[in-house]
This record gives C-alpha cells, structure tokens and sequence, in this order.
C-alpha cells in the first residue's frame, strides 16, 4: 500500500509525458506538411515562369528546349524525383541566366526579377521546410517514441535535397 | 507588395521604457506594419506609469537582471503567463511574431501558450550562452513550435545552430536609412574629428579601447578630436582620460536622431570599438547610411555587417595599438574614407526598412500557410482549467 501513491503519480507522470510528447510530434508533422505545401507551391510558380522564359526571347532555341523539357520534368515528378528534377531545372535556369542577363529587354527583364524574387523566397521555404524535417526526425528517433508508436502510422518526413547554392 | 492586411501580435521580452536594440527594433518593425495597413498589437513589459504608443499592450512590471553583460529587464512568472495567455486568447491573431524566445520572458511565454502560425526573431550572438545550453531540453518543446525563425546576422544565427540545434534565417534589423541619408555637415563635427554613440559607461561598448588608443593617434594628428554622444555620465570616462588629452574628448550627451543624422555625415570617422556581445550593430548600420567612413572592431557581427572590411575599416577587437594605425592611416588618406564611406553608404540601403520588412512579411506568409489562426494551446488550456479547479475551493 505504501508504494500505491508514488507509483499511481508515477503512472500519471509517464502518461502525461507521452502525451506530451505525442502533441509534439503531431505539431511537427504539420509544420513539416504546411512548409512543404509552401515550397511546393512556390517551385511550381517557379516552373511556370521558367517556362515563360522558354517562351520568351531571353532564350535561343536550344536552351529553350533544355529549359521546357525541366520545367515540365519539374512539374510532373514524383515525390521520390522531386528534388532530382527540380534540381535540373535550377541548372538551366543557372546556365541561361549566366549569360543572358544583359540581353534582356525591359518586359524580360521583368520576368527575370519575378525570377529572382521568387527564387528567395524558394530559399527561406526550404531552410523552413528542413528544419520542420530534421526536427520531427530527430524526435522521431527518440527511444520513447519509437517503442510507443507514438508517430502511428505517419510516414517519417523526408529531406529534400535542393542545391541552393544553384539557385 | 505587402497585400493582404493582417492582425499581426509581436511580443517584445524586454521593458519597454528603457531603450535597446531590441525594442528600438520591434518599434519600427510594428510601425512600419502600421504604416502599411496592418493592425499590430505589441506586448511587452512597462512599468506602470510609463506612457505607451497605442498599439502598445503593458504586460507588466519587469524585473531587472544581469545578462549578456548588461541589465535585461524582463518579466516572467504566473501572472505575466495569465496575462499573456488573455492577450492571445482576446487578439484573434493571425500570426504571433516572437523576439527572442529562447530568454525567460513573455516572448517564451508565449511561445509556450500559443498555437498556430508563429514567427521566432532571435537577437542574440554569444559565443557561450551557459544558461540556454543549461535550459535547452527545456526550451526545445516551445522553440519547436515556431514555424520559422529568423536570426538577425549570420553571428546569431551560428549561436542557434549551436546552442538550439535550429537553423533560422538571416534576415538584418532594419534602419529607416532616409533619416540618415540627409544630414548636413555641422563645422562643429568636422575636421579631423572621431565619432562614438553608445552608452559609453558599459564596458563591451569599447570606449575603453578608443581612449587607449588616443595618445597615439595625437601624436600623428595633434588636432584630432572626439565626440562622445550616449546617455550616462561622462565624469568616470573623463577621470580615465589622461589628464593632457582631456580636451581632446567632447561628451554631447544624448543625441536627437536629426542630430544624429548630422552627426554622421560630419564626422571625419566613426569608430565602433565594441567587445563583445554584439549581435548586428545598428548603430553601425546607421553609421553607414550616414555616410561616414567606419572603423569597426572585427567582431563576428561587425565583419559580416561591413562585409569583412569592404564597407569600413576593421581593426582586431580590444587592440588599441591597431585602433591608432587604422584611424591614423584613415585620417591622412582622404580619397580612401570617401570611397568607403561611399561603398558603405550603398551597402546600408539593404537594411532600409522597405527591404527589410519585406523579406519579414515573406516569411510571414510562409508561417502562414495552412490557414490556422493563432489560439491558445491545447495543453495550456487543460492545465489552466486543472489549476483553476484547485484555485476553487
């Protein structure tokens, strides 16, 4: 009888504690989904003027084909090629920007600062949209939680690979 | 570009009557998100007689203690908490900006009592926070609900990654640099003079190192003089002075920003000696869009604001010696303070608030998707109301 009261507030402290720490994992599942809608909305918006680029007269004919072909790539992989094909797209952008800077005209040049604009803001998303993954994978590792199932049936968030240094 | 108008709270830790980087920050930030349309509510700590802008919401009498070789007045403890958890509870926000989360005030407060679309600044740059590496398991639940967070230089940033295992980003506090840009030269300032601001009386603002370095400097430069501006009183710093080169210093007092303006432009150059303890260096950003020529210590935030020497002259922190042959050098080379002082004045138009705000907002929009407003936690209500059945009998 002499045990039943610590081991009753015991018993309360650990379920206090996983469900604490089940909150938490929750929070950070969804900020792992809302940053990466985020980043998928804006590189999409990315694909779309990568592709008016293409259209436009910044671009010769042969890296307006590169171009289309990875803005289309970009937008139709899956989620395991994502990173991949977005990547490309980051290189041909890199390489028809690279020289074509002074080339533009004033509408072009309009769609190379929505570009430029878009591109930052592509950078804050992803160190966003990492840190959420690397946190919850980092709780997820956790001894306690990996025993309890406490993630249930969520899958375990991935990193998305992006160069940003291409950007 | 700032389109949709939102209810924005920002939580400023520290007391809002004593000035400081911090609040001065959150004050432009807030007015400058007015100014745009957006309705901002600020909660921080006052004393209670203190006279309040209108968007301001008093949290409470803070409490003074020594941190980061300075005296913080902050405010935490369960009636700040109650009070924090109301302002949440009555704002309806749509998104809570948080300054400097990771120090025991109302900004961790909040922090903890809120859910939803939140935004962490953090201030600070130390190479050895103890008391956040000591707190960190603790800190980590709350920290992990931003949904992003912002570093205010690439110094701060480091401390994040090191101390909260976070990464944030970098975005610079923000001067108006127009009310820099137009001073007029005042003879008074000018010729061979050298320009401080800063509460001099602390010793991590450095003038300590500058008045060391004056013997010297006068012996190249018989003519040189230094102006002081700052609040505090200049009767220790005077008795420190050797007695041959006491009319060399002028100590102004505190200075009106217009002043301050003129200040800038006139002065031959600006020496920042800072220690320590430094996190971005307003001051110096202002230096720069004043369109003086700057001589800065090379303190992790100083090298990254002056773009490791690009922008200003930087000399190795706490030698003096190197102080004197940097300012001399400066001082008999006329074309070389007008060019950095030029280079210097373009580098200042990135931390405009126009820039700056903008970039703050965009990260805002990115807090913000997914919809939700921002409310009271979930586990924060269940212990009040576990509490207030205590509370009842």
């Amino acid at each position: 009888m002499r045990y039943l009261v610590p081991t009753v507030f015991f018993a309360l402290f650990v379920i206090w504690y996983l469900t604490f720490l089940a909150r938490r994992l929750d929070r950070l599942h969804l900020r792992v989904d809302n940053s990466w809608a985020n980043l998928d909305v804006l590189l999409q918006k990315r694909a779309s003027v990568a592709l008016e680029i293409a259209h436009s007269d910044i671009a010769d004919p042969a890296s307006s084909l590169l171009l289309t072909g990875a803005a289309y790539q970009a937008r139709d992989a899956s989620i395991q090629h994502r990173s991949n094909a977005e990547s490309g797209l980051s290189g041909a952008l890199g390489l028809l920007l690279e020289d074509s800077r002074h080339l533009a005209t004033a509408a072009d040049s309009q769609l190379l600062t929505e570009l430029s604009a878009l591109t930052d803001k592509i950078r804050v998303a992803i160190a966003i949209h990492t840190d959420a993954v690397s946190r919850s994978q980092m709780l997820r590792r956790k001894y306690v939680v990996r025993t309890f199932r406490l993630a249930g049936n969520a899958p375990l968030p991935v990193t998305y690979e992006f160069e940003a240094d291409v950007l | 570009m700032l389109s949709k108008l939102l209810k924005i709270g920002i939580v400023c830790p520290y007391s809002w009557d004593t000035p400081g980087g911090v609040g001065n920050h959150v004050r432009d930030l807030a007015e400058y998100l007015i100014a745009q349309g957006h309705d901002v509510s600020v909660l921080a700590p006052a004393s209670e007689d203190a006279i309040l802008p209108s968007y301001v919401v008093n949290a409470g009498k803070p409490i003074s203690i020594p941190y980061n070789g300075a005296v913080a007045r902050i405010l935490f403890g369960p009636v700040a908490y109650s009070r924090v958890r109301n302002w949440i509870a009555e704002g309806n926000f749509d998104l809570l900006h948080l300054h400097e989360p990771a120090i025991p005030s109302i900004s961790l407060l909040a922090c903890w009592a809120a859910e939803g679309p939140m935004v962490g600044t953090f201030h600070a740059a130390a190479k050895h926070q103890k008391i956040i590496f000591a707190i960190g398991p603790i800190l980590e639940p709350a920290i992990e609900k931003l949904s992003a967070r912002i570093a205010v230089s690439e110094a701060a940033r480091l401390t994040l990654t090191d101390h909260l295992d976070t990464d944030a980003v970098v975005i610079p506090n923000g001067i108006y640099a127009s009310r820099y840009t137009h001073g007029s030269p005042q003879s008074k300032w000018q010729g061979n003079t050298i320009g401080f601001i800063g509460r001099f009386e602390e010793s991590r603002k450095g003038l300590r190192v500058l008045i060391d370095a004056l013997p010297v400097i006068s012996r190249f430069a018989p003519d040189v003089k230094v102006f002081v501006a700052g609040p505090g009183d200049p009767e220790e710093a005077i008795k420190s002075i050797d007695p041959q080169l006491r009319a060399r210093f002028e100590f102004l007092g505190k200075i009106s920003e217009s002043d301050k303006a003129d200040f800038m432009t006139s002065v031959a150059l600006y020496v920042a000696p800072n220690t320590g303890g430094e996190s971005f260096g307003i001051i110096v950003a202002e230096a720069l869009a004043g369109g003086a020529c700057v001589v800065a210590s090379d303190i992790p935030a100083f090298d990254d604001l002056l773009g490791h020497g690009q922008y200003g002259a930087l000399f190795e922190s706490e030698n003096s010696t190197e102080l004197a042959k940097v300012i001399i050098d400066l001082l008999r080379n006329q074309d070389k303070r007008i060019e950095l002082a030029k280079s210097g004045k373009d580098h200042a138009q990135l931390f405009d608030w126009s820039v700056v705000a903008e970039q703050i907002y965009s990260v805002y929009e990115m807090a913000m998707v997914g919809g939700s407003k921002v409310r009271v936690a979930q586990d924060s209500r269940s212990w009040s109301r576990f509490l207030s059945r205590e509370e009842k009998p």
